[in-house]
């Protein structure tokens, strides 16, 4: 019942707002990088005498509708000159903009980034940008620029340590983020087991972090959405840039076809070979790379077309006897198309295939899984007046699951092929979001999303006794596997379940003056897929599982509210925010679940919950030679799964608690849960030649186990537990600095080069990735070891363009 | 494109290193341990049956054995209702005052040794312990398996040079799924399952982390299990090899089939579930064993 007053009162404001049409001409184009014609993300055109303006979107369009006038407008986007200019709206305009670097003409260098700053009267909240500038000052390990790792610099943003890969928002998982790279899904976004990621920072155009508050337009990960856009090409001009660092060298090349009409982007990224030959003295290899491919071509100014390419693996082997590769690959075509000058359209048709091999020689088999899918996505964006947008479309994505398949390696392995049934699924989606400026003050963004999760037939599948794959043992209060009682073959023409569920979103913001405000929000999600990962960060062997008739899809409702602040015009920025999320059917594995190779997964899994909540505080200094941020987030996340009630199995008991749950259905901390997480970043520009920076980040050590004891076994030592990530480690913290040299320029020669010299971890901390315990051998008395993997490292970057 | 020449100093200094740190851990009351592997070799008359009690204390210390009010092995072969029609009975004692070895009582009014023919499939054996006024049980059913077809020494090593490698063949049953349990000595366990060599001859490699000196003899076993002592084993492995780090799987306590029985009336208590840290550790299992020896070179 509530889903209907929804929409209810969603028809009732709209026929307020159509009700008072009136002579209204609309002014819309496209805004754009002067010298490269690449399209800018989130610039602002304000209409000062009507207090109102418009933004542009993902492709650099904008539309605004007003009534007939003259007006001046003012297109500004940080970095770049403002354009202010007047025009005379008495017929529908199309204008384009073509906006120029700053720093091409003033004196003085200002690096900061108008996508970092706050808008106070968007009703968008929890949302966090990240500019690539600054995600290549900020001193990372090895020099390597990172997006994911820049990201836990943000409140609400950490990862469960520094070899771990993934990143967590708000407490959640890290499969519950959901990871866009040019509108395509990434199932993986790492590089050597965490150490890097996979997006090549010079290829990126803009990224976005929304935390809450998601719009109706994005679905099916309930913790947040990672939107990065990459570069289109450069159709004015052929450009290079590329750097060669401790880890990888990177090369980039854009530029026209035809020009102004058809541009190529070609970029590629590699690491070094033997990376860790330190660390065992065998024959080893270990590298990855990148590479991007993209051709935009505009066909007519209504017309857009964009395809592009990502293919990214990563190599690890030991002798030849171990060999690991995996990696994503993503293809898609997208097209643009302008129905009128107030309804911009775009069709998304993506390919995206994560891969997982392995080799082990020793044993005589070869193992590969992974995940492929087919996306299918049309939104339109809706630019009915200055007051309101709507913005709608459909999505629809085809999943095949590969849980691995087996096979000998040499003729003469005694290893048998098999494949593990393979699971098929389909997902859609339709959607429509509103965003609605109400009063001056008051401006909302609301709108819903209906999915539908189909999970198709396949060729095996098995049945349980009282369809219950998990049986327990209510003597040695153990789970184990059931064993199955038939097996059926559905066919993948069949469904084996269905969901469906109603996703409402509604964010408001109430400005005061414009200077603060307040906002609040509520959003609910549904996740369908389930990384099936029993580590404290995934790792690259982890596969992807649908939901199905055993697991249930993930659940969230989250509420935030806050309070954004603006001072001395935008110079600093204060925000802060509460949120409170609660997830159903989070899932959880048995004690000794084996995850990989297993034939039937719902053997091993049960549907726990989550909850998470904390407070956030972010302040930013944005104008003058020193910028920067402090971050600060107090937050709590734990997960819990109670005992089944085996009644609603069919399964007669006489009592309804016959099970313990896992960890005897009590909450325990998540691996990811950090108390408290303070980061502070800091970039000073001491001249044109010199800009320096540094991080500073302390955590609440990671949520660990201790043994409460030990036990002998048949001569095996083996430590026993009480519950659940009761210990901590102790507390993180580490200092990195780095300063970038921009030698002066030789005016005859067009390369322009930087220096990013860095040192990470200053003070050498030695942060426990873990503590174990083990047997000393010489004494014989157990000992608690602390492992710790970066000490302090400098390292240098040289960093070309021309 | 100009050509582009760059000088590039690169440092690397990979440090992932590890130290001895003190940490406060939990305490946590003495827990009953049963080491209760008794392995059958059909070419003896017995079972060598020795099962070592012993009790938890300190993690930084060893377990202290421990001496049982009573220990008491049943067996016998159960109908299809799942019920014993009779039941034999070996009463155990311990070996040497003081050392928690329990074996058949030599002192019995009758001979309590149990003889490998009664170890047959099907057979059912059933532990019972008094310890501290409580009561433990524990039931297993007899696991057969196959010898060990060949086994030597390979030349290569995987993580390290001080390895050493030996090649294990063995020919799985094909009839039905089958669990292996290996036991390369020194505390170096193994379990595998036929899943992925159903019925073929299959070898393999296990690395011991150590060199080993030439001439040193090794012995390798391969013992039978059932699922439950096939993961039992897994898991204890595992837990053992457990080092920390993101990679690794959740710890948990390793649960073996003793349970605590003391309260068990089936009046009002018919489970555990109300009194989940009531367990004994370690497992009681009947299994035959064939074992190969090699002289390392």
């Amino acid at each position: 019942m509530p889903n209907r007053h929804f929409v209810l009162s969603l028809g009732l404001l709209l026929f307020g707002v159509f009700a008072q049409a009136q002579q209204k001409f609309t002014l819309s184009g496209t805004i754009s990088e002067a010298n490269s014609n690449e399209t800018l993300i989130g610039v602002t055109i304000a209409f000062p005498e009507l207090k109102t303006g418009v933004t542009t979107n993902e492709y650099g369009f904008y539309s605004i509708t007003l009534p007939e006038g003259e007006y001046t407008l003012v297109v500004s986007y940080l970095g770049f000159q403002d354009i202010r200019e007047t025009i005379n709206l008495n017929s529908n305009i199309k204008r384009d903009f073509n906006l120029l670097e700053e720093a091409e003409e003033l004196e003085e260098v200002v690096v900061t980034d108008d996508v970092e700053r706050l808008d106070i009267r968007k009703p968008q909240m929890s949302v966090n940008t990240m500019a690539v500038q600054t995600i290549k000052q900020i001193p990372v390990v090895l020099g390597e620029a990172d997006v994911i790792k820049s990201l836990l610099l943000l409140p609400g943003v950490s990862n469960a340590g520094e070899a771990s890969s993934g990143f967590n928002v708000r407490g959640g998982a890290a499969d519950q983020n959901l990871i866009l790279l040019d509108e395509a899904t990434v199932f993986n976004t790492s590089h050597l087991f965490g150490f890097f990621s996979v997006f090549n920072p010079d290829a990126i155009k803009d990224v976005k972090l929304f935390k809450g508050g998601i719009p109706a337009r994005y679905g099916g990960r309930v913790s947040s959405v990672l939107e990065i856009f990459q570069k289109e090409g450069n159709s004015k001009d052929f450009k290079v840039n590329g750097g060669i660092g401790a880890v990888a060298s990177r090369l980039l090349l854009e530029g026209p076809i035809q020009k102004d009409r058809t541009a190529f982007l070609v970029g590629g990224r590699a690491s070094y070979a033997h990376l860790f030959l330190p660390l065992f003295d065998v024959d080893n290899k270990a590298y990855f790379y990148d590479l991007n491919a993209k051709i935009n071509h505009k066909i007519n100014d209504r017309n857009n077309i964009f395809l592009s390419g990502y293919f990214g693996r990563d190599l690890f082997s030991i002798s030849d006897r171990f060999v690991n590769t995996y990696g994503n690959a993503v293809g898609n075509f997208r097209w643009n198309h302008l129905f009128s000058d107030r309804l911009f359209s775009n069709l998304s048709i993506i390919y995206s295939d994560y891969y997982y091999g392995l080799e082990l020689d020793f044993v005589g088999f070869e193992w590969d899984s992974g995940i492929q899918n087919f996306n299918l996505k049309y939104d339109l964006k809706h630019y009915i007046n200055d007051k309101l947008q709507l913005n709608y479309g459909l999505n629809n994505t085809y999943y095949v699951f590969n849980p691995g398949r087996i096979k000998p390696n040499s003729p003469d392995s005694g290893i048998v092929e098999e494949q593990i049934t393979k699971k098929y699924a389909n997902e859609n989606a339709i959607y429509i979001d509103i965003e609605h400026q109400i009063t001056e003050n008051l401006s909302m963004q609301y709108g819903l999303r209906a999915s539908q999760f189909n999970r198709l037939g396949q060729d095996e599948f098995y049945v349980y006794e009282n369809n219950n794959p998990v049986e327990f043992d209510p003597f040695t209060l153990v789970y184990q596997e059931a064993t199955p009682i038939d097996t059926i073959n559905p066919g993948r023409g069949g469904t084996l379940k269905k969901f469906f569920n109603l996703e409402p979103r509604i964010s408001a913001s109430y400005n005061f003056k414009g200077k603060s405000s307040i906002k609040a929000s509520y959003t609910r999600l549904a996740q369908y897929l389930h990384l099936l990962s029993n580590t404290s960060s995934p790792t690259p062997l982890d596969v992807w599982t649908p939901s199905g008739p055993f697991v249930d899809p993930q659940l969230l409702d989250q509420f935030a509210v806050g309070y954004f602040r603006n001072i001395k015009d935008g110079d600093y920025s204060f925000e802060t925010e509460a949120f409170y999320k609660d997830i159903q059917n989070r899932i959880d594995y048995i004690d000794g679940a084996n995850l990989i190779a297993n034939k039937a997964i719902e053997r091993v899994i049960l549907n726990g919950e989550a909850r998470a909540y904390g407070l956030e505080f972010l302040i930013r200094k944005n104008e003058g030679r020193l910028t920067g941020w402090l971050a600060y987030t107090w937050s709590k996340s734990e997960q819990r799964t109670p005992p089944r009630d085996l009644r609603a199995l069919g399964i007669d008991t006489g009592r309804s608690d016959l099970e313990t749950g896992i960890n005897q259905g009590q909450w325990y901390s998540t691996p990811y849960d950090k108390r408290h997480d303070l980061s502070v970043y800091a970039s000073y520009n001491l001249n044109k030649k010199w800009n320096f920076n540094a991080n500073f980040i302390y955590q609440t050590g990671q949520p660990t186990n201790y043994p409460v004891g030990q036990f002998e076994f048949e001569g095996l030592t083996a430590p026993y537990y009480g519950l659940r990530n009761k210990e901590r480690l102790p507390d993180y913290h580490r200092l990195d600095v780095s300063a970038i040299l921009t030698p002066k320029r030789n005016e005859r020669k067009k390369v322009k080069s930087e220096w990013v010299f860095s040192i990470y971890n200053l003070y050498s901390r030695r942060n426990a990735a873990s503590i174990n315990f083990r047997e000393n051998e010489d004494t014989g008395r157990n000992e608690a070891i602390r492992t710790s993997i970066f000490g302090i490292i400098p390292a240098v970057t040289y960093n070309f363009r021309f | 494109m100009k050509k582009v020449v760059v000088i590039i100093g690169a440092f690397l200094i990979f440090t992932s290193c590890e130290d001895v740190v003190d940490v406060d851990l939990p305490e946590t009351e003495p827990r009953l341990i049963v080491d209760g592997l008794l392995r059958v070799n059909k070419s003896q008359e017995f079972i060598d049956v020795r099962i070592a009690m012993r009790e938890t204390s300190n993690f930084f210390e060893d377990n202290p054995p421990t001496q049982v009010e009573s220990a008491v092995i049943a067996y016998g072969i159960p109908n299809e209702f799942g019920e014993f029609d009779s039941l034999a009975f070996s009463s155990l004692a311990e070996e040497e005052p003081g050392t928690g070895i329990y074996v058949p009582d030599p002192n019995f009014s009758s001979d309590q040794r149990i003889r490998t023919q009664s170890a047959e499939p099907g057979t059912v054996f059933i532990l019972q312990i008094s310890h501290r006024d409580k009561s433990y049980f524990a039931r297993t059913e007899y696991a057969s398996t196959v010898p060990i077809d060949n086994l030597e020494q390979g030349d290569d090593t995987l993580f390290n040079e001080d390895e050493t490698e030996v090649i294990v063949t063995i020919t799985d049953n094909p009839d039905h799924t089958n669990f292996y349990v290996f036991d390369f000595g020194f505390g170096n366990f193994q379990a595998l399952d036929d899943r992925f060599f159903m019925g073929q001859q299959f070898a393999f490699s296990y690395f011991y982390d150590n060199e080993l000196e030439p001439g040193q003899q090794i012995r390798v076993s391969i013992l039978g299990a059932d699922q439950d002592f096939h993961n039992y084993i897994d898991l204890l492995v595992e837990q053992t090899m457990n080092n920390g780090g993101v990679f690794e799987t959740p710890v948990a306590t390793v649960r073996g089939n003793v349970f605590d029985v003391t309260e068990l009336d089936n009046i009002d208590i018919f489970d555990n579930v109300e009194r989940p840290n009531d367990y004994a550790l370690g497992y009681f299992a009947v299994v035959q064993e064939f074992s190969s020896n090699l002289i390392i070179q």
